[in-house]
């Protein structure tokens, strides 16, 4: 018989399998999102007296009275590498041979590479949604409106596709989901050479310098001024630029070393 | 039309380290409808040559067609012509036998409905119907093998390559898996299997080529094959070192293995009573004498020089399965 399916068709039903795997280990998705949780309750509850209200009429109101606008993003941030499971799930195929399997079947390969990066979108909205919605509970109060929530939303999924896309190129290069498991340990420098807790002025000399490399940086920045700030519209364009370019990266990154993969040796 | 013609292909694998010619000079034709054994050792380049014939490896140089169909230029047809089933088998654990029959079917093309009756055949066929609902990490490794074979049946494919299917499995399971891949092929569909076990060749193969070191060393029926050897087997056995080493130089042009001497004549059982003679008259006692037709063993040893590992085990195995 013909296969007949289109490429799109194939697409569906290979992310609904990726799915299933996922809806099968609930609990891989926990730790992530509790990281996340934990960036917006600890340091509210270690920073917030401070920075949310007794700084306020000093120098250092940069909160402007409520720290869970400020603390927001950078717990968005960390949910939003949940994308990096893409990597490893699509490594975890190409070790139990169902990679193979389906090479050997006359469905496109770009089918096979994309299922993963669609189910690593869904988690980052998922988990960048679960944070925002406990964000808005305990007071997150954008100053441009409710909007605000739409755009750090958008901005957390374009950085989360950036590192579904470093998270492929890491793990089919090295082969191995451990090699997968390990990319996702930038996110150590990613979060915190950034201007994680207080504002890039307010850093040390050389934090300052490494921050200011750090595309995190940006992303956070563009995700403060529309929590805090209100419309600063290139603050907010360079977050877009920073983390579209970085995704853009990644993604040719895992686009080639994919075909790398698929290739005939 | 031939299913398989594959000519002098070979593959060599360049890495940084080294330089493999896993694969040096292989060719062969498979007949539509047949079962064709590919007969090696470990590392003979059996799985090398499925992947090349599968589209999984490009051909470093020589041409196969399947069906016709140019396997290197025209990798997407061949695909749809064929079922393939790898050494090591690609299922996914966390999902259930039937969702992994309903998505390949549906990746195979077939409607939610049609995938679903397509579903319930295969578990049949395969005899998993019982254990379909649950998680394939759960099944035994016979199982597997046979949630294998049948995702590689979901587009009825006409041509099936199976790499070792029975590899690693009980005597009892292992026959299972016989009488399945014969009965597709009685359905018509043409089969081209590797395998280690000179039992599973003889039994399941119409026509065998046996491969060692990347080159097809001997090529026929298993009928053919024996015959080729020319004669019957003699088996002399002997108590002890000095008898044997005596009977080596009376003899002449045996092949020792172990306290056993081996001669291959024709017409073996006549000439029993004359190599008797000859032995005891120059004083070496015999424990034991016995005439065989010879044996896809005996025929594995003429064309490689050594004997198949192994293959004494599963003999051993299944006797004792069958008390
Ligand atoms: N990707 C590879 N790179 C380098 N060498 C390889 C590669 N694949 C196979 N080989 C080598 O090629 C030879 C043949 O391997 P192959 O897997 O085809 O053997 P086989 O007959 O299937 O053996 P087995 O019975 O153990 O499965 C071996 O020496 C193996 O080490
Ligand atoms: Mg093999």
């Amino acid at each position: 018989m013909e296969s007949n399916r289109s490429f799109l068709v194939q697409l569906q039903i290979l992310t609904k399998r990726m799915v299933l795997r996922v809806v099968r280990r609930p609990l891989a998705e926990l730790p992530n999102l509790i990281i996340s949780a934990f960036f917006l309750f600890v340091y509210d509850g270690a920073l917030g007296g401070v920075f949310g209200g007794a700084a306020s009429g000093t120098p250092f109101d940069f909160a402007k009275g409520n720290f869970i606008n400020f603390i927001l993003p950078v717990s968005i941030v960390s949910a939003s590498l949940s994308g990096a499971a893409s990597g490893i799930y699509l490594v975890e195929d190409i070790e139990s041979g169902v990679f193979k399997r389906y090479q050997s079947m006359p469905i496109s390969r770009w089918a096979i590479i994309l299922a993963p990066m669609n189910v690593g979108a869904f988690r980052v909205l998922l988990q960048s949604g679960l944070i925002l919605f406990i964000g808005i509970i305990i007071g997150a109060d954008p100053a441009v409106g409710s909007i605000g929530f739409l755009i750090v939303l958008s901005i957390a999924f374009i950085w989360g596709m950036g590192f579904a896309g470093y998270s492929v190129a890491a793990g089919v290069k090295s082969g191995s989901s451990q090699g997968a498991q390990a990319a996702t340990f930038l996110f150590f420098p990613a979060i915190f050479l950034a201007p994680t807790f207080v504002p890039r002025e307010a850093l040390k000399g050389w934090l300052e310098t490494a921050a200011a490399y750090n595309p995190t940086t940006y992303v956070i920045e563009a995700m403060r001024a529309v929590m805090v700030d209100g419309w600063e519209l290139d603050v907010l364009f360079r977050g877009y630029l920073s983390a579209g370019l970085f995704a853009a990266l990644t993604l040719t990154l895992a686009v080639i070393s994919a075909r790398k993969a698929t290739e005939k040796a | 039309m031939l299913a398989v013609d594959v000519k002098n292909i070979k593959k060599t694998f360049i890495s940084k380290q080294d330089i493999v010619e896993a694969v040096k000079d292989v060719s062969f034709q498979v007949k539509q409808g047949e079962i064709f054994g590919l007969l090696g050792p470990n590392g003979a380049g059996k799985s090398t040559t499925i992947l090349m014939l599968t589209t999984l490896l490009s051909i470093t140089e020589g041409s196969a067609s399947v069906l016709g169909i140019d396997v290197a230029s025209k990798d997407k047809e061949v695909r749809e012509k064929i079922g393939v089933a790898l050494q090591d088998t690609g299922l996914d654990n966390l999902l259930t036998g039937k969702e992994l029959f309903f998505t390949t079917c549906r990746l195979w093309g077939y409607s939610k409905k049609d995938s679903e009756v397509r579903t319930g055949e295969l578990l049949e066929l395969v005899g998993l119907t019982e254990a379909a609902e649950r998680r394939v990490k759960t099944y035994s490794g016979g199982m597997k093998r046979r949630l294998d074979l049948g995702l590689s049946l979901v587009h009825s494919p006409e041509i099936l390559f199976l790499d070792e299917p029975t590899t690693g499995l009980d005597p009892g399971s292992r026959r299972v898996l016989w009488d399945e891949i014969k009965r597709l092929r009685d359905n018509g569909v043409t089969i081209i299997l590797t395998t280690q076990y000179l039992e599973e060749a003889d039994e399941l193969a119409d026509r065998i080529a046996i491969i060692d070191e990347g080159l097809v060393v001997a090529e026929g029926t298993a009928d053919e094959l024996k015959a080729s050897i020319g004669g019957d087997v003699i088996t002399f056995a002997f108590d002890n070192y000095d008898d044997l080493e005596n009977a080596k130089n009376i003899l002449k042009n045996t092949v020792q293995e172990k306290n056993e001497l081996r001669i291959t004549v024709e017409d073996g059982a006549s000439k029993i009573p004359v190599y008797l003679k000859d032995l005891s008259s120059n004083g070496v006692e015999v424990s034991s004498v016995s005439a065989s037709k010879p044996t896809l063993d005996d025929v594995f040893l003429e064309v490689t020089g050594y004997r198949l590992e192994g293959s004494e085990d599963i003999k051993k195995s299944e006797e004792k399965s069958k008390r």
